[in-house]
């Protein structure tokens, strides 16, 4: 019975030193090994709008030859809040009716023919801002300066295009907006043998979506 | 007196397994990430760390501010518009906050995230770039649109075409290169590329008897690119285009253009 507290004495150093045996290192470095539970973090991908995609008609007016339905699509990128490209198709046709009549065979091969453009502009919103319709409705809108260059096909040539002009978009939602647009497309032509520099004015309302 | 042995040795024992206890308590704690509502619907929740944030109502540094989320509030990224990214707070409140006040906010792990900022990091890792340039095609107006794609940070595929308005023809080409970039981590930096492509040459209609010619062709280009900041490069280049118009005939054209890509 004298053994009893010898060994008890021993016990509970014993007993503590076991508390830390699983602990310490081979290097003594740290006397505790924190239990920290692993998260699983998972980075969500944010969705954007930054790509627009539309689709326009209105009236393009030929110089020299007349007006007529134009129809076409958009596709655009917002680079920033202030600047976006946009790259533009569309067509119309092309009457010579006026020139039959004082010039037989007219000027073309057949009396309407198809005129497509093809542009990529620039373009900048001038004036953002909001429109009110009413009393509770605002909607973000923006008012937008555009040119750019293209390639307009007409009477079998191509005939490079500088286009200029501008438009106004009001956003419906965050993913569709109305647009209404006009622009000049300045283009040098050589029907008869003379080179002329021509100026054809387009005006159309589309619709975009973004995406 | 056994009681007493038996108390004596038990005391130690229960003070020393207290303070590991408790250490344990802590670190468990420490490790626990705070309280948050769920998130829903698999997007993406912030934490303001800002004193404030500022909530317009429209994508635009123009637009009115109506609302501010304080500081620890949750807010839920619904969309992300050009720089600004619409949020909606923990009462419902809709609205658009701009990328450099969103760059102080936390992730629901405690780390700020980086959305997506146009820095030198995003120009070095750019994939793809769309482009336009004017310029002389054997001192013809030329237009010229391309579209690049980055295979390695030295190596690109570069696919373009191009329109030659000329006072008796016109002339469209479209070439698809192989570029090298070397230097491609450089503000400046040249490029030189080589391809193949197609270049059709129209007469006017107002001649007679002229021509429409179909041909392959091949060009090398050398060329300069600079970085102008935020998503834009400016860019010139020289190229050497070799039409083989037949068995026995090629026509040489040489180009310089000027212009403007952006990437992304």
């Amino acid at each position: 019975m004298r053994s009893l507290p010898f060994a008890s004495a021993l016990f509970v150093p014993a007993l503590a030193g076991m508390f830390f045996v699983g602990a310490v290192r081979a290097d003594d470095t740290q006397v505790i090994e924190p239990e920290v539970a692993r998260r699983d973090v998972q980075v969500t991908h944010i969705p954007s709008n930054d790509v627009e995609m539309g689709l326009f008609t209105g009236t393009y007016d030929t110089q020299n030859f007349g007006t007529n339905l134009v129809g076409g699509l958009r596709l655009g990128y917002h680079i920033t809040e202030d600047v976006f490209a946009e790259a533009v198709y569309g067509q119309t046709k092309v009457s010579d009716q006026d020139f039959r009549l004082i010039l037989p065979g007219g000027i073309f091969p057949q009396p309407h023919e198809t005129l497509r453009y093809y542009d990529v502009s620039a373009g900048y919103n001038v004036l953002p801002g909001e429109v009110f319709i009413g009393r509770t409705h605002a909607k973000v809108s923006a008012v937008y300066l555009i040119g750019g260059v293209g390639i307009t096909k007409f009477d079998g040539a191509n005939h490079e295009t500088v286009n200029v002009g501008t438009g106004m978009r009001v956003f419906l939602a965050d993913w569709v907006s109305l647009q209404v647009d006009a622009r000049d497309h300045f283009l040098s032509l050589n029907l008869l043998g003379q080179r002329q520099e021509t100026q054809n004015l387009e005006l159309t309302a589309g619709v975009t979506f973004f995406f | 007196m056994a009681n007493l042995r038996a108390i004596l040795t038990a005391l130690p024992l229960v003070l020393l397994a207290v303070p590991l206890a408790r250490a344990q308590d802590a670190v468990a704690a420490s490790a626990a990430p705070q309280a948050k509502p769920p998130s829903d619907d698999g997007l993406q929740r912030v934490q303001v760390a800002d004193p404030y944030v500022e909530i317009r109502t429209g994508p635009g540094r123009g637009f009115p501010i109506t609302n501010v989320a304080k500081k620890t509030e949750w807010l839920v990224i619904e969309i992300r518009h050009t720089d600004w990214f619409k949020v909606r707070t923990e009462a419902g409140k809709e609205g658009w906050v701009d990328r450099v006040q969103m760059e102080n906010t936390l992730t629901e792990a405690g780390a700020k995230t980086s959305f997506r900022d146009v820095l030198v990091d995003d120009y070095l890792r750019r994939r793809v770039e769309f482009g336009g340039a004017w310029g002389h095609f054997s001192s013809d107006p030329v237009l010229k649109l391309w579209t690049s794609y980055n295979v390695t940070e030295i190596f690109a595929i570069e696919g373009a075409v191009g329109q030659v308005q000329g006072s008796y023809s016109g002339t469209n080409f479209w070439q698809i290169d192989l570029l090298a970039q070397p230097w491609a981590d450089k503000r400046l930096e040249p490029f030189f590329g080589i391809g193949v492509g197609r270049i059709q040459n129209v007469p006017n209609a107002s001649l007679v008897s002229a021509v429409t010619t179909n041909s392959n062709m091949a060009n090398a280009m050398i060329g300069l690119r600079y970085h102008l900041g935020e998503r834009f490069i400016a860019r010139v280049d020289w190229t050497e285009y070799t039409s083989l118009v037949s068995a026995n005939r090629t026509d040489q054209y040489h180009a310089v253009t000027a212009g403007l890509s952006f990437f992304f």
